[in-house]
């Protein structure tokens, strides 16, 4: 009896735990559903005011051409918001002005005073003084903290939209902090911010799906603190970021080229594997075919980071793709005359149009290795080299790189490459990196 | 005085002559006449030309359709009598009839030129299979040698057969001219030649393309194959001409590079549209050959990448425009 009672007590208890922690558990699911409802109500009421609509008025029409998010980030009427919101304002003042809407429907001119092209930003000013002035996070969240994306999405007027801190991207050369939420158009430019209201980050693109990036806010501040050093606003935008391009280029390629390159089997060639973080790779090949003639293996690999300059216009990118082909079931003739299509066919990283580009000027030649050509061994291989020039940004480059193996009958290989916005001297340097590194031997 | 009945075709080209002796000739459908014209609008008994001081007098024999005049120098005729002279054409039903004296001149007979004897040799089963069989294997080769995917003649059987037919089609143009212009088909002449022009463009095309590779230049072949092309197109287009027409050297010549020329400015002026425009895609010379054709020397990475400098400055230049 004892035992039983005993045993049916301890039932009881378990039962009883058990009832508390689901109660417990539905008590805190609505519990932290209002806390967080509670902080992004606070975040929304004291921060309202400091959130603004940025608009781009076309002066022909009188009317806005473009819409975007921005933030005060000085008392003294200094904004924040996406260079991508106000490019067409900075590429043709005398067609466009920049204008601001409060939440309170205060409309007022903007002048813009600073950029950075690199990481999509840039400073408005405001003729008046504006507040609240929105804090800049001093420290990195941690990954998994709520925050709230801020904005106006499609012009329905300031929204928020909270998600999850996710860190800085390892994937791309330019930190860009992953976020998980929904960013729409319109939100560009406007701030993110953590339970204590300060900006961790500003919003400028999203991958879908919930899949956002923010700019990190240490970009942000040194943009700011940039502009207070030199106290006065930039007389020459385009001139600006053409030095802007013309650094980041610098350091980048410095340090590409500066690395060991880690290198992978395609075939019977050695190509570059992924650099991190600069490029990622995928691959594939037509093994799976059953009515290929021939084999063909490839990798391509491509960096996340885009420089947008304008809607038709971006920068920054670097491909590779390599490609293994073997003859198989094909004659040497057949072979060569599909070889021949693969090879005429590779083309630019980067969109651009007259207005921004030159043309692609092309140069080939048959070209061994130095040591081959001692030894009088190794691959004869034709090479392609293109490069077409910004014409608003001067030592700015284009590059399209294509080399294939020319003296086996029964296998190529093929290595190509793109750089988007590289100076002569890094892309000579890059050419001969790659050349080093790529190769079948 | 014999009086001569010349039966004009189309373009006023003669297409058979009557020769009457005596005062009077006949002309009509029916069988007792000197002059005997099959067409269903001529009468039985159609019209009389009767030999006068002047010419011919003719009688219209109160035909249904009647007689028109359709040339005739002499210019004074009374109401009732017509007076036909050397030369005077007429028509009678549908058929065009010029009256001559048999001692109307000629003009003075063409030299017979040593091409068109040659060419009109060519035109034998003997040199057209050959040349027939060659190009077409050169054909079917070239599909073949250029196809990647597994070949099946049902998907190249159309594309032979239409560039064969292509070839048939001009050669049995030229022959239908001939046959009109000069009484003469030289349908397998005319098919030989295109077929033998054909076979030694493929050749040098190929060769060109060889040359272009090795000197690592498209200009070559970019300013070499319409040239080849032109001279082919004119030297082919000519022996066309001198088989087909009575034209003398010198016309056949002017109206061959003529006929070229035109071409060539109608094909310029169709790409004109599109020079100097933007293009996102570089335009780089991607040809290539087997191993065995690649015979120039390779020069080293490095002084490949030290003459990159030129691509640089031309792209700079190229900005600025």
């Amino acid at each position: 009896m004892s035992i039983y009672n005993e045993t049916g007590l301890s039932l009881c208890a378990r039962g009883f735990s058990r009832a508390v922690f689901i109660l417990t558990f539905c008590l805190a699911w609505p519990l932290a559903v209002a806390a967080q409802s509670d902080s992004a109500r606070a975040l929304f009421a004291d921060n309202k005011a400091g959130i603004l609509q940025i608009r781009i008025i076309d002066l022909t029409s009188g009317s806005k051409s473009a819409i975007g998010s921005g933030f005060v980030v000085s008392d003294s009427g200094l904004i924040a918001t996406n260079y991508h919101v106000v490019q067409m304002a900075a590429e043709k003042p005398d067609q466009y002005r920049i204008e601001y809407l409060s939440a309170e429907g205060e409309l007022n001119h903007l002048k813009l005073v600073d950029v950075d092209v690199i990481n999509d930003l840039a400073l408005v000013k405001a003729d008046s003084e504006m507040t609240p002035e929105l804090p800049l996070a001093v420290a990195e969240p941690p990954i998994g903290m709520p925050v709230y994306a801020l904005g106006n999405p499609l012009d329905l007027g300031l929204t928020v939209v909270p998600g999850t801190y996710n860190g800085v991207n390892q994937t791309s050369y330019h930190p860009r902090v992953h976020f998980t939420g929904s960013l729409n158009p319109g939100m560009s430019g406007g701030p993110t911010l953590n339970q204590a209201g300060e900006v961790v980050g500003v919003n400028v693109s999203t991958a879908g799906n919930q899949i956002s990036f923010l700019v990190p806010v240490a970009a942000l501040q040194q943009l700011i603190t940039e502009y207070r050093v030199r106290g006065h606003e930039v007389d020459d935008i385009r001139q600006r970021i053409a030095q802007q391009l013309l650094a980041d280029q610098d350091k980048k390629f410095t340090r590409l080229l500066a690395l060991d390159w880690p290198t992978l089997a395609l075939g019977e060639a050695v190509v570059v594997n992924e650099l991190k973080p600069f490029i990622k790779c995928w691959g594939g090949s037509n093994s799976a075919s059953t009515k290929a003639q021939f084999l063909s293996a490839d990798r391509t690999c491509r960096s996340e980071d885009n420089i947008y300059l304008n809607a038709k216009f971006n920068s920054g990118v670097i491909e590779h793709q390599f490609f293994w082909l073997q003859a198989d079931q094909l004659n040497t003739v057949q072979f060569y005359a599909y070889y021949e299509r693969l090879f005429s066919d590779f083309a630019p990283g980067n969109k651009g149009t007259e207005k921004d580009l030159g043309d692609y000027q092309c140069d080939n030649q048959f070209v061994r290795a130095e040591s081959d050509l001692q030894s009088n061994r190794g691959r004869t291989t034709k090479v392609v080299f293109c490069a077409r020039a910004y014409k608003e940004y001067p030592e700015l480059y284009d590059i399209v790189f294509l080399q294939g193996t020319v003296d086996d009958s029964q296998a190529t290989f093929v290595s190509h490459f793109t750089l988007a916005g590289v100076s002569q001297k890094n892309a000579k340097a890059y050419a001969r990196k790659f050349m080093g590194v790529s190769k079948w031997q | 005085m014999a009086v001569i009945v010349e039966v004009l075709g189309w373009g006023g080209r003669s297409q058979g002559h009557f020769r009457v002796d005596g005062p009077s000739v006949t002309i009509g459908r029916g069988y007792q006449n000197d002059v005997v014209l099959d067409d269903p609008y001529i009468s039985a008994n159609h019209l009389r030309l009767d030999a006068t001081e002047n010419g011919w007098q003719l009688t219209d024999l109160q035909s249904r359709n009647g007689v028109q005049v359709l040339k005739n120098s002499k210019t004074e005729n009374s109401s009732s009598t017509v007076i036909l002279e050397d030369g005077a054409e007429i028509k009678v039903g549908r058929r065009r009839l010029r009256i001559l004296t048999d001692g109307h001149p000629v003009e003075p007979a063409k030299e017979l030129h040593r091409l068109e004897q040659d060419l009109g040799r060519l035109n034998r089963l003997s040199i057209w299979l050959p040349l027939f069989l060659i190009s077409l294997a050169l054909d079917i080769g070239s599909l073949y040698a250029s196809s990647f995917v597994e070949w099946q003649w049902k998907n190249h059987i159309f594309t032979i057969l239409g560039s064969q037919a292509v070839v048939l089609m001009v050669a049995l143009f030229w022959s239908l001219l001939g046959r009109f212009l000069r009484h003469e088909r030289q349908f397998l002449s005319q098919y030989s030649l295109i077929l033998s022009v054909g076979l030694i463009y493929t050749l040098l095309e190929w060769l060109i393309g060889v040359l272009s590779y090795n000197l690592s230049s498209s200009g070559v072949a970019m300013i070499m194959l319409p040239l080849l092309a032109m001279l082919l197109a004119t030297l082919l287009l000519s022996a066309n001409f001198a088989l087909a027409t009575n034209m003398l050297p010198r016309q056949r010549w002017i109206s061959a590079l003529g006929f070229v020329m035109l071409v060539i400015v109608v094909s310029i002026s169709a790409r004109m549209s599109e020079w100097g425009e933007f293009s996102p895609y570089p335009d780089y010379f991607a040809d290539l050959q087997v191993p065995i054709l690649q015979f120039s020397t390779a020069e080293s990475t490095d002084d490949f990448i030290d003459s990159l400098d030129a691509v640089f400055a031309a792209a700079d230049r190229k900005a600025l425009d």
